[in-house]
């Protein structure tokens, strides 16, 4: 094999003009990844293309627009304590503070964890409740592809050869929401065997906002973006909550694996996604 | 590997120059060239915790991060943690607790303590527990290793 090239661009321009130039580069972030499938020979890339000089992928910044973004290269540590996470966007810190251990989180990034896609990882279950985007910089100049789009199945994103996801754009929280994120391991640091993400807001009884989505049960988080329509200007009782969990597990499609069975994880969505909305109705104030 | 170029690393408040090519690992360079033996290859995919070193006072796996991705930043192990040449009282705790059994993991441990202790000075069981969680003793050997971060002298 002969030695892979080695660069350190400052500009995302630079880095897309590398990667077009070469497609069997690849970029490194944390490395939290990359490293270990280099070690194990799974990949042989021609070129690393370190990110770390890129300014542009180190920043959290609130847009113009009221959107967040969160650039790719910020690390799960940070995520965890961003203080403009706010209300139902607090999701997103809390998955993050959950990433496997704290030498992890002081490694790995939120662009090298979404690209990467591991379907049992944190971020793409509570990305997809918060409706958040992916800014995608490419040889055609830049794109947001939705959450909903992004994931494709196990191990596979939007992304295309040339691509570097430059930023996550996470949206406004509704007004007076809350998240919560729910993670069953077998020990902490492991990878969930199921977690599900909530973000919800009342208007007096009622659900004024509901986003559900279930992770580590297959290829792609799950929503249900009609169960969760229904639920919106009704009271949400424990009938209602249990009938959503049901159609999330019908529509989940798990596997058997050393964590839990497919069978297991069947049976824990409805109660994660009981205990995940139970939780959110305590942090807004409705005890019924 | 000793091919690729020469780089300079700051390495517990030394500047150490090295060979390494893009995909020379900073463990492999700390252990086989600068001859710091503390940080250990256990697993090298970055689970078993046994290479744990600090990078610009974060936690980073030194099997993960590549040398030259290094280059600039500050780099402290295990051995980097000592005071004037004397264990520093986390690492006397280690020793007067018998927080060691076979000593494999111990420096990683120690590492990943001292960056707990940083943070929170007085952890609770569970805290170092959380802290310590990406860091693997296989001879099982954590009741010791709890009570020596919890009995730092001072702390």
């Amino acid at each position: 094999m002969t030695e892979a090239g080695y660069s350190e661009p400052v500009s995302v321009d630079e880095v897309v003009t590398l990667l077009a130039a070469d497609d069997e580069a690849k970029c490194v972030a944390g490395g939290a990844s990359l490293v270990a499938m280099l070690n194990a020979r799974l990949v042989e890339p021609s070129r690393l293309i370190s990110l770390r000089h890129v300014e542009e992928l180190q920043k959290i910044e609130l847009a113009e627009d009221g959107w967040l973004r969160i650039g790719a290269l910020v690390q799960h540590c940070d995520v965890a304590i961003a203080a403009e996470l706010t209300e139902g966007n607090q999701v997103l810190s809390q998955a993050a503070g959950l990433i496997a251990n704290p030498v992890i989180r002081d490694m790995g990034t939120i662009g090298g964890s979404v690209g990467h896609f591991d379907p049992a990882a944190d971020y793409p279950v509570a990305l997809a409740a918060l409706g958040a985007e992916f800014e995608i910089a490419g040889a055609n100049g830049r794109r947001s592809i939705p959450a909903s789009e992004f994931f494709i199945d196990w191990y596979e994103t939007a992304l295309a050869p040339g691509d570097l996801i430059t930023c996550i754009r996470v949206p406004p929280p509704p007004a007076g929401s809350a998240g919560v994120y729910e993670k069953l391991a077998k020990v902490k640091g492991d990878m969930g065997i199921a977690m599900v993400a909530v973000v919800m807001a009342m208007e007096g009884d009622a659900v004024s906002h509901l986003a559900v989505s279930v992770g580590g049960c297959g290829p792609t988080p799950i929503r249900l973006s009609d169960a969760e329509q229904a639920l919106i200007g009704g009271r949400i009782d424990e009938a209602a909550i249990q009938n959503l969990g049901d159609k999330l597990s019908a529509a989940s499609d798990p596997v058997d694996d050393v964590r839990a069975s497919a069978a297991y994880r069947k049976i824990l969505i409805p109660r994660l996604v009981a205990r995940a909305i139970g939780q959110a109705k305590t942090k807004l104030g409705d005890g019924s | 590997m000793s091919s690729g170029e020469t780089i300079s690393l700051k390495l517990n408040g030394e500047v150490r120059e090295a060979t390494a090519g893009p995909t020379t690992t900073l463990l492999e360079v700390i252990r086989e060239q600068l001859g710091l033996t503390g940080a250990k290859k256990g697993c090298n995919q970055g689970v078993c915790g046994a290479c744990t070193v600090l990078i610009d006072g974060k936690l980073a796996r030194a099997c993960l991060s590549l040398a030259v991705n290094s280059v600039g930043r500050e780099i402290t192990t295990n051995e980097g943690l000592t005071e004037d040449g004397e264990p520093s009282p986390l690492q006397q705790s280690f020793i007067d607790n018998g927080a060691v059994q076979c000593g494999f993991c111990t420096s990683g441990m120690i590492v990943s303590s001292h960056h707990l202790l940083q943070d929170n000075p007085s952890p609770s069981v569970d805290e170092v527990r959380d802290g310590l969680s990406g860091n693997v003793c296989r001879c099982s050997g954590y009741k010791k290793i709890i009570d020596a971060v919890r009995n730092v002298a001072g702390g």
